[in-house]
């Protein structure tokens, strides 16, 4: 059997929100919601798991901590040592707090560019990429929540169309996945 | 939700100031101001003093010594004095001078010459010369050659930094809740009662401190280098151009005056936003809020001036010879983020105990939140005064950091390390800021960090290498805490804990991350 995804548009954050609700507490697995802006509290609703961001943020941190203290090493201590201000050379190790100001504007650097651009690749939204949103009109003012009836199968399609319907959407559409 | 101090919490706290003073009055008689000692060969031996002690003590000491060492014939340089003056003979100037030499000052560097009485001839008995150097180095390493100083400087060193700390707590609480108000804040309504309660407890550090600066103002300690009249007298020995040039704003009674308008502006303000937040508890209707908005938009406009002249008064000019441009944003995050632990700590209490029902996870969150960023911007502010005093090199200005890494080296960076490190680590997660476990372990131990940090700001200028952590110290912070915590816990027995008024009270219920 083909996979069924059903878009249920909304003209309002909290319909959807409600809507979700609704669903969520009639056994139905709502995979995504569209939206123009943040919705707070969606993710536990329709049950997103909690974000890893986060952490690969502290990697790319910890990271950048360590190629900049490598870096600085090479540069200022192995290479080519300079002696700045009169400040002992030739050791990472006492000229260490001179050359923090570099470790944390590296650090913040690597984090948050990694981040970006992790956030970016996990939502498949790099620029150039296809939109990947059922309507164009959800970055303006319209909301969509998606149902896979694979993910539904306990339900049976009319109870499901039922409850869809109680939520009180404002256009629905369907599409067949091969 | 009404609160009523438990009998449990009374004793709890009494008992901690009663044993703090316990440990206080222990730790007060068992101080002893040593006098070092150093042998420099078997018939002399240099004695050290970097205290401040006058004439007449000194000659009592010198009197003790003499008693103490029956048997031996003792005569007394100054080393100091021989020192400026190299190319001249010691023997010569010894007893001719011996009136000058007293006029040095508080601080002395002895050369004691040690011969036997019996023998007036040194070289007669060498094996009693050797021990009897090795005597008085026995005797002053064990403290029987040592004097109370006059001023009794460790006891107010301790009093200004225990008093500073407490008034910090609560001039940061204070600072927060006027923030809250100027900012038309709305999640935090549920937890101003507990920010009223704390700052309530500002009156303790302030008596601490006046009773520092009171005395100090009739010279019965020399904290303040600055309030002692024969520095500023150009004809004096004790001249200080330096401090000289400076006496325009550091002088007593500019000093006082401005000691005046800091704390009646404090406690004005601190009693009219109780007043007025009782007020509308019974009235209601938004025309109070709007009042108190302008009102701690104008103490933040005081605040930010007296925050940072205060920190130079009280604090940066006990080194009045150094100067720090940030050292007053630099003691006041300090103050914000003690006062926030503070918030967080009588927060936990208190919903342990059922009394805060509204407060919830988000709130607590919140105020973790606080604790994890004003920790990085204390050590934003710690590191960029370090750094570019460190980094320049400039004498006059490095020198203040030279005491504290030569004399305090692992307090000074211990401190950085703990306040910097423990909550960047622990408080990064999400999960550790909701968790009361971590919150008060963490919050425990940076609150110490911080009286630490006060610590580390007052004592090198004080007791510069004489400094000690013993009863005395454990004792004062135990009965200021005590006793803080006791006031600060039946001021919020008087009030209602929730302003059942405030226009953002059911935003603030309902505040959720």
């Amino acid at each position: 059997m083909a996979d069924k995804v059903i878009f249920a548009m909304y003209d309002d954050d909290d319909k959807l929100m409600d809507g979700a609700k609704h669903l969520v507490s009639n056994d139905v697995k709502v995979s995504d919601v569209y939206s123009p802006m943040p919705l707070h509290g969606i993710d536990s609703i329709i049950g997103v798991e909690p974000t890893r961001l986060a952490i690969t943020a502290f990697m790319y941190g910890i990271t950048g901590v360590m190629l900049a203290i490598i870096g600085i090493r090479y540069m200022m201590i192995v290479d080519w040592p300079m002696n700045i201000g009169g400040k002992p050379n030739f050791s990472l190790k006492e000229n260490m707090l001179s050359f923090v100001p570099i470790f944390f504007e590296f650090t913040v650097l690597c984090a948050a560019h990694g981040m970006a651009i992790t956030y970016l690749i996990r939502n498949k939204t790099l620029p150039g990429m296809p939109p990947r949103n059922p309507d164009p009109r959800t970055t303006d003012d319209k909301f969509v929540m998606e149902i896979k009836t694979s993910e539904n199968t306990h339900i049976k399609e009319s109870v499901l169309s039922k409850l869809i319907k109680d939520t009180g959407f404002l256009e629905i559409e369907e599409k067949s996945i091969l | 939700m009404d609160y009523k101090i438990s009998e449990r919490a009374k004793k709890v706290t009494l008992g901690t100031a009663v044993l703090g003073l316990i440990f206080l009055i222990i730790g007060f008689f068992q101080q002893k101001d040593f006098v070092y000692a150093k042998k420099v060969d078997d018939h002399s031996v240099e004695l050290l003093y970097n205290g401040h002690a006058d004439v007449e003590t000194q000659n009592q000491l010198k009197e003790t010594i003499i008693s103490k060492m029956h048997g031996y014939h003792l005569e007394f340089h100054d080393s100091m004095h021989a020192v400026d003056h190299s190319s001249d003979s010691n023997h010569e100037e010894a007893h001719s001078h011996s009136e000058e030499d007293n006029h040095h000052g508080p601080t002395f560097k002895w050369l004691v010459h040690i011969g036997h009485a019996a023998h007036g001839d040194d070289h007669a008995n060498t094996g009693s010369h050797e021990s009897g150097a090795d005597m008085l180095v026995d005797m002053a390493n064990s403290g029987d050659v040592s004097f109370f100083d006059q001023g009794f400087r460790r006891f107010w060193s301790n009093l200004l930094v225990n008093g500073f700390f407490f008034f910090g707590i609560a001039l940061g609480a204070l600072f927060y809740l006027a923030l809250h108000y100027a900012t038309e804040s709305g999640w935090g309504v549920v937890l101003l009662r507990i920010f009223e309660g704390i700052m309530s407890a500002m009156p303790i550090g302030m008596a601490a401190l006046l009773i520092v600066f009171i005395v100090g103002t009739f010279g019965g300690h020399h904290i303040y280098a600055w309030m002692d009249s024969h520095i500023l007298d150009p004809n004096s020995s004790h001249f200080d151009p330096i401090i000289y040039g400076k006496k325009a704003y550091l002088n007593i009674p500019f000093f006082w005056i401005r000691v005046a308008a800091y704390f009646t502006t404090f406690l004005l303000f601190l009693r009219w936003f109780k007043k007025k937040s009782k007020e509308e508890d019974e009235i209601g209707g938004t025309k109070i809020h709007f009042t108190m908005y302008r009102r701690a938009a104008l103490f933040l406009v005081f605040f930010a001036v007296f925050s940072s002249t205060m920190s130079w008064d009280f604090i940066m000019s006990i080194d009045a010879h150094w100067f720090s441009t940030l050292f007053g944003w630099y003691v006041f995050s300090g103050i914000w983020l003690s006062g926030m632990i503070m918030v967080m700590m009588i927060t936990l209490y208190l919903r342990k105990g059922g009394y805060l029902p509204f407060v919830n996870e988000s709130h607590i969150h919140d105020v973790g939140k606080f604790m994890f960023a004003l920790s990085f911007l204390w050590s934003y502010l710690w590191f960029s005064q370090f750094m570019l005093i460190w980094y320049s090199n400039i004498p006059e200005e490095v020198i203040y950091f030279t005491e504290r890494i030569n004399n305090y080296n692992i307090l000074f960076f211990g401190t950085f390390i703990v306040n910097f490190f423990f909550p960047m680590v622990f408080f990064m997660s999400r999960d550790t800021k909701r968790s009361a476990g971590f919150l008060i372990v963490i919050g425990m131990l940076i609150f110490i960090g911080h009286w630490f940090d006060v610590f580390n700001m007052i004592m090198p200028g004080t007791l510069f290498d004489q400094w000690e952590l013993g009863l005395l110290e454990l004792g004062m912070f135990m009965m200021f805490l005590g006793i803080f915590v006791y006031s600060v816990l039946n001021s919020l027995s008087k009030a209602p804990l929730l302003l059942k008024n405030h226009p953002f009270l059911e935003e603030s219920k309902h505040h959720e991350y």
